[in-house]
């Protein structure tokens, strides 16, 4: 593999036109060139500038895309799918779902989201036809373009459709959920650091001593972590292209369909591929009799969209190549 | 070929074994059944073992050494939609954030992989070994004829049929062998919720320094590809306990009241810890949040009862960190090596067993025991989770003949005992919650509450958290007695003088009765 000659869109998707790809590359080049250009994170590279090599190291990253935060603070299951239903904000793993109920409260869908709002914002600019198009298809309803932006007249990420977390959604919309974090998370943890003259390796306590973001998630610990462990292999690094957060499946494994159905067969990938999954929904088709709520996980029936999010993995895949071309040294804690 | 008679009946039975064993046979060795190997003929072992490890292997000649080896074959021989062609491979060990160094070389981590091969939500073969090509396997196969796990395990790479699940329930095969560990015969995974204290998981990541830079299975595609503890809870340990438990019930495997040694005594434990690490409470002051099931059974009683839970408890990492240094917490491994502090998470200690959290859903959810009858026993002593001596007493009044009605002949037998003039403390206990006929799961709940009410300031207190500290450590030492206590990096270790402590309804320890 050479140096690439672009950042393509998210999971490869093919919606933008050809005039509208190096627009986008450039969009993920300003996010990496914060980190690259810098000169304070030698190990963490940009592969539009720099090759990677064929014998690189591919290290997948997957976790729970229900917030861990309200796992370590909720002391029932109930407590914890009631506080992650509730709001898109609490949905901090890089992954976001809306509910949607029948007549009667019983969940007929949920849909779960990956994709990162820098996609959604170059496209309200690159391509805003196309936009409201795919608000269109998600929503079931003709959007303008003036219903998706704020007052300075740029793209709202919680507009009115996409700020819920009932009746669906179109992409991540939580604060520290987007492409930006994942790459800064991902360079800063390349700097190896000590504390009281001992190597930081345990996750929690790397991200508090490196500033790395939330010691209580699934996600930045664990990212942070797998990259801290490569930059200490004197790796170079960087994240694989097509950069973004894919939804790595749903686990099914206690998931009873009432008639023996297999639980698997109502995923359904919307957007993105089996491999790089940005978006996909739960739902049972209307003929079978049953729904999403007549399902049972671990023996209870779904009442909450949350139920779902604790299987649903969410991944990030960093690279590393070029192992021991550095001699990193470690740093004090900044946290 | 002579039988070796092997004296020990634990799960170390196995290793007593020193004759050679037939290396292109699998032997039969159920302790309590067979006094050593024997080489099964084709014939018996068509009939005793329906698992496809055996179907697809074992019968047609094959025999794997290693579990490399067993998953190669597996691929080969399974048709092309068959699932077993798919593996999943996860690692844990007890030394898993030991780096490797010149001064840890020598530190026994346990490392072990765990592979289980089959649908990806109830996988059919796990196995556990401690390299790819180590000729020493541990192996769990779903018995597709007779339901249950065939247990086998290699011996010198000569494989070794130590029975069915179903064996674990009844006499004389109960409690030896395999079963000595897996009590009930189902999978275990010791640290079964997060934060997985020792696995590689989305909550710790296992370093690739825990392998010497020329350890062959650091490069491993076991390693470099392993999925998270989480993969492996979700989709391979819950679903097998769920799906021997189902199947047992269904197949009224084991004695009726079987059960009911499930739900009043604490025959095995999973561990738990905080979701805070140690060092990192030590380091940025965070505070250690306690886990709740350390107080109450909340796995029972809130989740399967619907009981009120407890509160979220934290501690101050100050009083933490003067509790680590009072006494004198170290995490030891033979050799020599010695880390002062605490395990990787926080306060790791043992919870209700899930295996028998589901064995109480399945005999309410069959009717076997009623919602009144498991809340009124699981309340007496509720203070104490788990190893309650004064709870586990109520299994004495089981009936030998339980059948249909077994919860209203114990709850009898328990009612009559208390009325008696020797009536035991839990008997007279029973009678008083059984006293709250229907309501109670709001007289339950507000005796919950009230000892609830006194925990967080008992938490802030340095005299009662010394107190919760020297209670973990009592609770510890009863799991290193237990056969699931394998590597000594399992628990930190301390200087407290062992005793049998127990929490109150008040929120404070005491002395516990001697067992």
């Amino acid at each position: 593999m050479a140096v690439l000659s672009q950042f393509n869109p998210p999971a490869d998707l093919t919606e933008l036109a050809a005039d509208d790809l190096p627009g986008w590359s450039a969009r993920v080049a300003q996010i990496f060139g914060r980190f690259t250009r810098s000169g304070d994170f030698p190990q963490f590279y940009d592969p539009t500038e720099v090759d990677t090599p064929d014998d690189r190291a591919v290290k997948k990253v997957a976790w729970t895309a229900f917030p861990a935060r309200l796992t370590v603070d909720a002391t029932s299951d109930r407590e914890r799918w009631a506080l992650a239903d509730s709001d898109r904000q609490r949905q901090d793993e890089y992954c976001e779902w809306s509910v949607s109920r029948d007549a009667n409260g019983r969940i007929r869908r949920v849909v779960f989201t990956s994709e990162v709002p820098e996609y959604w914002e170059y496209l309200f600019e690159a391509d805003g036809d196309r936009l409201t198009e795919l608000y269109g298809e998600m929503f079931g309803r003709s959007v303008t373009l003036d219903a998706l932006a704020g007052p300075d007249g740029s793209y709202q990420r919680d507009n009115a459709l996409n700020g819920s977390t009932a009746g669906g959604l179109a992409h991540l919309i939580q604060d520290t959920n987007n492409l930006g974090a994942a790459v800064a998370l991902a360079a800063t943890a390349t700097i190896l650091r000590e504390d009281d003259g001992r190597p930081v390796t345990d996750q929690q306590h790397l991200v508090r001593c490196g500033q790395l973001g939330e010691p209580d998630r699934n996600s930045d610990p664990q990212i942070a972590a797998a990259v801290n462990d490569l930059a200490g292999q004197g790796a170079d690094i960087t994240l694989e292209d097509p950069m973004g957060l894919y939804i790595d499946g749903l686990l099914t494994g206690e998931m009873e369909a009432p008639g023996g159905e297999d639980a698997a067969e109502f995923w359904t990938i919307e957007r993105g591929t089996q491999d790089r999954t940005l978006r996909a929904s739960y739902e049972v088709p209307e003929g079978l009799g049953f729904t999403v709520s007549d399902i049972r996980i671990g023996g209870r029936p779904i009442e909450f969209g949350a139920q779902l999010a604790d299987h649903v993995q969410v991944k990030l895949t960093a690279i590393a190549s070029r192992l021991g071309s550095h001699s990193p040294e470690r740093q004090p804690c900044v946290g | 070929m002579a039988v070796q008679a092997v004296a020990d009946e634990s799960c170390a039975a196995f290793d007593g074994i020193t004759s050679p064993l037939e290396p292109r046979a699998v032997h039969r060795f159920v302790v309590g059944e067979d006094a050593g190997p024997t080489p099964m003929s084709a014939e018996a072992a068509t009939q005793e073992l329906g698992d496809p490890v055996a179907a697809l292997l074992f019968l047609r000649g094959r025999f794997p050494r290693t579990a490399a080896e067993l998953v190669d074959q597996l691929r080969k021989v399974a048709d092309g939609a068959d699932p077993l062609q798919q593996h999943a491979t996860f690692v844990l060990g007890e030394g898993s954030q030991v780096a490797f160094s010149d001064d840890t070389a020598t530190v026994d981590r346990g490392l072990r992989f765990l592979i289980a091969c089959g649908k990806p939500t109830e996988p059919d073969v796990i196995m556990s070994t401690p390299a790819p090509d180590a000729p020493f396997v541990e192996l769990m196969a779903w018995d597709r004829k007779g339901g249950g796990f065939n247990f086998y395990r290699t011996v010198d790479g000569a494989w070794v049929f130590a029975g069915n699940s179903r064996a674990a329930l009844v006499a004389p095969t109960e409690g030896k062998g395999p079963f000595d560990s897996h009590v009930t015969g189902n999978l275990l995974m010791k640290e079964l919720r997060k934060p997985w204290i020792h696995w590689h998981s989305s909550a710790g990541h296992m370093i690739d320094t825990v392998f010497a830079l020329d350890d062959p299975r650091r490069r491993h595609d076991w390693f470099t590809q392993r999925q998270g503890a989480d993969v492996f809870e979700k989709t391979v340990a819950r679903p097998s306990i769920r799906r021997w438990t189902e199947a047992r019930f269904e197949a009224s495997a084991g004695p009726p009241g079987r059960v009911m040694k499930q739900i009043l005594d604490t025959s095995t434990v999973n561990l738990i810890a905080s979701h805070t690490e140690s060092r990192r409470a030590l380091s940025a002051g965070d505070p250690v949040k306690l886990p709740q099931t350390f107080f109450v059974d909340s796995e029972a009683l809130t989740e399967v009862l619907g009981l009120p839970a407890p509160p979220a408890l934290s501690v101050e990492a100050q009083l933490y960190a003067a509790a680590l240094a009072r006494f004198e917490f170290t995490l030891r491994a033979a050799g020599g090596f010695s880390q002062p502090g605490d395990s990787r998470f926080a306060f790791i200690v043992p919870e209700r067993a899930f295996e028998d959290r589901v064995a109480l859903e399945q005999a309410i959810d069959r009717k076997l025991v009623t919602p009144r009858l498991a809340a009124c026993l699981l309340m007496v002593d509720f203070a104490n989770p788990v190893f309650s001596a004064r709870r586990a007493t109520l299994l004495s009044h089981l009936p030998e003949a339980a059948d249909e009605d077994l919860s209203q002949a114990l709850a009898e037998a328990i009612l009559a005992a208390s009325k008696e003039p020797a009536a035991g403390a839990a008997e007279l206990e029973f009678a008083t919650l059984w006293a709250a006929g229907d309501d109670w799961p709001k007289q339950f709940g507000a005796l919950l509450n009230r000892y609830y009410a006194t925990l967080p300031s008992r938490v802030a207190s340095r005299t009662s958290f010394d107190d919760y500290v020297r209670l973990a450590e009592s609770r510890r030492q009863r799991v290193r007695k237990m056969p699931i206590f394998e590597n000594r990096l399992l628990f930190p270790e301390t200087n407290i003088t062992p005793e049998n402590l127990e929490m109150r309804p008040d929120g404070t320890v005491v002395q516990g009765a001697q067992t």
